[in-house]
């Protein structure tokens, strides 16, 4: 096997670069400069920004906890998908595989809810 | 019978751990005092029943040969031989008597018990660097050793005892690294490490043997020590605890040159021929520096131990010539050097404890003050500077004789050195009589409140008094029963 | 569609796998529904269960020779001794972990995110018990080496990289003192961690690019096949090697050790240093033994090169620690070069001793830490090395375990330290690899006095104001030290069953 089986990819990787780049140095060079108090704002999922204290301050835990909570629960829709179409072709070994991974992502949701990780304060 | 150097080994290892272990500090000191004791008559044992067995060149009288790690080829394989022998039984003997010393008298430092216990370890290991039969074994034993001494100096030394213990923990480290790497060279080459096999066995290639001879003799000649190597010696014996010193250069050193020849001499003939003028010449350098040095010396702990290089130096030469002649006079030599040296350091001790000072500028006249301490003084010195009739004589005169009788321009110069060094060692030992025994008492030892030679300190040094005198009248003592192994050596090595 | 075909699975021979996650689970429900005051006393005895009936499932498989889930894992000799030491020495540094009756409130923090001196920081102080979430962590680490070592392709091997890592980045922050030090050490960890992941990864993907395989089967025969790009081969190689030996603590990846070691919960360390070493060097013998062995004339100088470097770092920089789980994990990294001298023979040898060495560094360093975690002052554990002098007068007994223990690292003969350090040695020999052996063997004379310097330390000074006292340990510690300090010794002077038992265990299944 040579490396020229890599030149789509390379070619893939350098287009995606450049695009990346000119969009970005475009839009510095054509692109309006008018800027009002709201947006130089640093955005914070709609809220009010907090004042920023110096060297970035403290941000609520609660967020990383809710998002991190999110992605797992996220992830488990994401097997069951595909699991529910193959269903037939997997027959009973997907089954009881399936059980078992929604036991160990219950197991998770049981201590985070025991623990208080589904309240907010 | 062959259990009984298992016994040999067993009983100092079991006194040390009572030793340590039991609340009493005094009754640590008297255990481990008996377990030397029986040490001792264990080793004495060892002597009845002999059976020279097998057909080698090594043929031990008892053997105890166990698989120990069978996956790495480690043999638990232990002998003891007319070469050894005389070795074992002076440790012990050594061992035994420093024990008994102590029980009567603690240096400063620490725990009595503590020393003993620490003693009874060296000497595990010393007996077995001189029964082991395996390679591995030998420098596991050889390493044993060296801590425990370390925390001798260490903790019961004198005011330098730091930077003593460092450096003698230093120098002997750096033996024992190219040690290893030569055990490894053999071993890996010869696919044994059973020195029986290896010494008259299938010979090693040439570059094997002439790399494995060279580091087993730097190893070794770090621990006997030989010039340029010795330098770690001063220190720590001026530095060591009397007891210490004693075990330092009755035993410890002939592990160094015993090793030379079982184990670099044995398993590497080749190399051995090879480097043997190398050796010869260190040597002799060795006598005419260590005598030179003496003569400049002027503290007594310090003289007698740099008296040791040139005593070692003469023991080298011995082995250096490769002849039966010449390795018998190692052996004696090696023997009347504990015997002798070891008393010397006692009787160092003994001064040093009355009057403070070891200095021999302050010290003199010490023949007024106690007759019997100077007369005991005057007996080892002579001893050791040579005087046929004690034990000194004869590993010296032999080995004159050896380098000699080896012919050739080289080893006749050599011989004609060795000589004159054994001159010199006269002149700085009687230098020591006339400075510290003769003449008008100093203010130092008119001064001191000094008790007579106690029974305890009698008891320590009678035995080697008596030994000193027994060796030299009658070497066949030590000889009878190495002539025969030793003439197979140097068959081997000869072939 | 619809004839699916199932990989064959050997259920009896993933059982110690499937125990621990199994229990680890199990963990985590008691977790959510025993009350508080009560959790550890449910964990401790769950854990130790689940270890010792998935040891009873590794003995019990133990003439067992196969790869099983479709060729994902390989249970094999040194699989099984692997899983065997992993799950003994887990036994050992959980009974540290559990170990309560030192301090009130134990080393670990009920909640990393309380501040220190805060209202609820100070009742866990006053007796409440600390985070209990370390067992069922600790269960899914060891869980995750096991299959770590007995991973038959990359990503099998990847994933279980990550389950094991990721319980060990959250544990080293648990400590309750010094906690901002522990928090610090966890985050450098997991970075540089993730970095290491990421750069196995790649090599995974560098490699399935030569090979179009990634079981370690087919990629020999790629390899001895020599076909293919060799770019692609010793850059995915090299990218692999970063990852594992980034895990193992070899030098130039093992900057993260030192803080690591000390900002972790002590008896966190000792796990660390004793099991992930394992897993770590149990992987990396798989990866070079099976997958690779035919570019050995490629990789030996590189990662001797490495090998030296490590025991160099380790050794020279040990001298200038003042603080003593410092000093240990500098050692830890020297001892990483030594097994690595082991790994290098290429020979049944170097296996057989590497696993004897694995297993006897494991028991020597955990009962060290396990010292560590009694000399204690009011603060805490106190490390520093100033601290310890004196510590032979004020507590002989502790100091002589200790200075046994410090013995054994400096490989003195008559411990496991000597006979292990032999053992690769020799193994290295045979293997042709001299100038290892001398790096080593000279390396280790220099690694032998920064220890004789805490025994002189220990005996030979005076104790001073400052010198803390030695705790009594609980009987969970005394466990530990005294299984620690018996093995360390058993193997110095019989090591003779072990080293039977990695030779028998010697063989990998291709």
């Amino acid at each position: 096997m040579s490396l020229s089986a890599y030149v789509p990819i390379i070619a893939l990787f350098a287009l995606a670069a450049a695009f990346a780049l000119f969009s970005v140095g475009v839009s510095q060079i054509v692109g309006p400069k008018r800027y009002n108090r709201a947006k130089l704002e640093a955005y914070e999922c709609g809220i009010e920004p907090s004042p920023q204290p110096v060297g970035g301050g403290r941000f609520p835990i609660k967020f990383y906890l809710t998002a991190m909570l999110f992605i797992i629960f996220d992830i488990e829709i994401i097997f069951l998908y595909p699991w529910a179409v193959t269903f037939d072709a997997l027959g009973l070994f997907g089954f009881v595989e399936m059980i078992l991974f929604i036991t160990t992502v219950f197991i998770a949701y049981a201590y985070v809810w025991r623990r208080g990780g589904l309240e907010w304060d | 019978m062959s259990a009984l150097l298992v016994v040999v080994l067993a009983l100092p290892a079991a006194g040390a751990m009572v030793a340590a272990l039991l609340p009493g500090e005094r009754a640590g000191r008297v255990a481990g005092t008996v377990a030397a004791a029986l040490a001792f008559v264990a080793s004495l044992l060892l002597w009845f029943d002999r059976s020279a067995g097998g057909t080698g060149v090594i043929r031990p009288w008892h053997e105890v040969d166990v698989a120990w790690a069978p996956a790495l080829d480690l043999r638990f394989h232990l002998g003891v031989d007319g070469i050894s022998y005389p070795l074992v039984v002076l440790t012990t003997l050594l061992t035994l008597l420093c024990c008994a010393y102590t029980v009567g008298h603690v240096p400063a430092g620490g725990r009595g018990s503590a020393l003993v216990a620490l003693l009874l370890v060296v000497e595990v290991g010393m007996l077995g660097t001189f029964l082991a039969l395996d390679l591995v074994l030998f420098f596991v034993f050889f390493e044993v050793v060296l801590l425990p001494m370390y925390a001798v100096i260490a903790g019961w030394g004198g005011a330098g005892r730091r930077a003593a213990a460092r450096k003698f923990a230093l120098y002997t480290l750096f033996g024992s690294v190219l040690l290893l790497v030569g055990v490894f060279t053999v071993v890996a080459s010869a696919g044994t490490a059973d020195i029986v096999a290896l010494t008259g066995g299938a010979a090693l290639p040439r570059g094997t043997q002439h790399a494995a001879f060279a580091l087993f003799a730097v190893a070794f000649a770090v621990k006997s020590p030989l010039w340029p190597l010795h330098t770690w010696l001063p220190a720590a014996h001026t530095q060591a605890p009397t007891v210490g010193s004693v075990i330092l250069a009755g035993v410890l050193l002939k592990m160094g040159t015993y090793g030379l020849i079982r184990v670099a001499v044995g398993v590497a003939p080749e190399g051995a021929r090879w480097a043997a003028p190398v050796l010869g010449t260190l040597a002799v350098a060795a006598i005419i520096v260590g005598a030179l040095v003496c003569l400049a010396q002027s503290e007594i702990k310090r003289l007698i131990a740099y008296s040791s290089v040139g005593h070692m130096g003469f023991v080298l030469l011995g082995v250096a010539t490769l002849t039966a002649t010449g390795i018998q006079a190692a052996l004696i030599g090696n023997v009347a050097h504990g015997i002798l040296t070891g008393l010397l350091f006692f009787l160092a001790g003994a001064v040093k404890d009355r009057f403070g000072t070891g200095d021999l500028a302050a010290l003199g006249g010490l023949r007024e003050r106690m007759p019997g301490l100077s007369g005991l003084l005057g007996y080892a010195a002579i001893g050791s500077l040579g005087l046929p009739g004690l034990a000194g004589f004869w590993g010296e005169a032999f080995a004159v004789i050896a380098a000699v009788r080896r012919g050739g321009p080289l080893w006749l110069t050599l011989g004609v050195i060795a000589a004159v060094g054994g001159a010199l060692t006269a002149a700085y030992f009687l230098r020591l009589l006339r400075r510290v025994t003769h003449g008008p008492a100093s203010p130092v030892v008119a001064g001191a409140v000094c008790g007579p030679i106690a029974r305890l300190e009698v008891a320590a040094w009678s035995p080697l008094v008596v030994l000193a005198l027994a060796v030299g009248l009658v070497p066949a003592l030590v000889l009878g029963m190495a002539s025969e192994p030793v003439r197979a050596v140097a068959e081997w090595v000869a072939r | 569609m619809n004839d699916l075909k199932l990989p064959a699975i050997d259920y009896a021979a993933l059982a110690p796998m499937l125990i621990l996650f199994g229990v680890a689970c199990l963990g985590v429900l008691v977790e959510a529904a025993v009350p508080r005051a009560r959790r550890g006393l449910v964990q401790v005895p769950l854990g130790l269960l689940g270890l010792v009936a998935a040891l009873v499932f590794v003995i019990a498989e133990a003439g067992t020779r196969k790869r099983t889930a479709g060729e994902a894992i390989a249970i094999d000799g040194p699989a099984l001794f692997l899983q065997g030491a992993i799950i003994v020495l887990g036994v050992v540094a959980l009974l540290l972990i559990a170990e309560r009756s030192l301090e009130p409130g134990g080393p670990f923090v009920a909640q990393p995110a309380r501040p220190v001196g805060s209202e609820a920081d100070r009742s866990q102080a006053a007796g409440e018990g600390g985070a209990t979430e370390a067992y069922p962590l600790v269960m899914f680490a060891l869980a995750g080496m096991l299959l770590f070592v007995a991973a038959n392709d990359l990503l099998t091997m990847f994933v279980a990289l990550e389950v094991f890592s990721l319980p060990l980045y959250l544990l080293c922050a648990l400590a309750r003192r010094r906690r901002l030090l522990s928090q610090e050490a966890a985050l450098k960890y997991f970075l540089l961690g993730a970095y290491a992941s990421a750069f196995f990864l790649f090599g995974i993907a560098l490699i399935y690019g030569y090979a179009g395989a990634i079981t370690f089967s087919r990629i020999h025969q790629a390899v001895t096949a020599g076909t293919g790009s060799g770019v692609l081969l010793f850059a995915g190689l090299a990218l692999l090697a970063i990852g594992l030996l980034f895990k193992a603590a070899a030098a130039p990846f093992h900057v993260w050790t030192p803080d690591v070691y000390q900002g972790a919960p002590t008896p966190i360390t000792s796990l660390m240093a004793a099991c992930t070493k394992t897993a770590a060097f149990g992987a990396l013998l798989r990866v070079l033994y099976v997958g690779f062995p035919g570019a050995t004339w490629d990789f030996r100088p590189i990662i001797g090169v490495i090998a030296i470097l490590t025991m160099l770092v380790g050794a020279v920089l040990a001298v200038t620690q003042t603080d003593m789980k410092r000093l240990l994990a500098y050692s830890s990294i020297a001892n990483a070069g030594y097994l690595l001298v082991g790994v290098l023979a290429m020979t049944p040898e170097g296996v057989s001793s590497t696993l004897f060495y694995l297993v006897a560094y494991g028991f020597t360093v955990i009962a060290a830490f396990a010292v560590v975690t009694l000399v204690r002052d009011a603060d805490g554990e106190a490390t520093h090395l100033s601290r310890w002098a004196g510590l032979g007068r004020r507590s002989p007994l502790f100091a002589g375990v200790f200075t046994f223990l410090l013995l054994a690292f400096a490989g003195i003969p008559l411990t496991s330290g000597f006979t292990s350090k032999f053992a690769v040695f020799g193994a290295a020999f045979g293997g042709g690899q001299v100038w290892l052996v001398v790096a080593g063997v000279v390396t280790s004379m220099l690694l032998a006095f920064p220890y004789l310097r805490v025994v002189v330390m220990m005996w030979l000074s005076e104790p001073g104001e400052s010198t803390p006292s030695v705790s009594v340990p609980g009987a969970f510690t005394s466990a530990a030290l005294v299984i620690g300090v018996l093995v360390t010794l058993l193997l110095g002077v019989l090591p003779g069953p072990l080293l039977d038992l990695t030779t028998r265990a010697g063989d990998f299944v291709r």
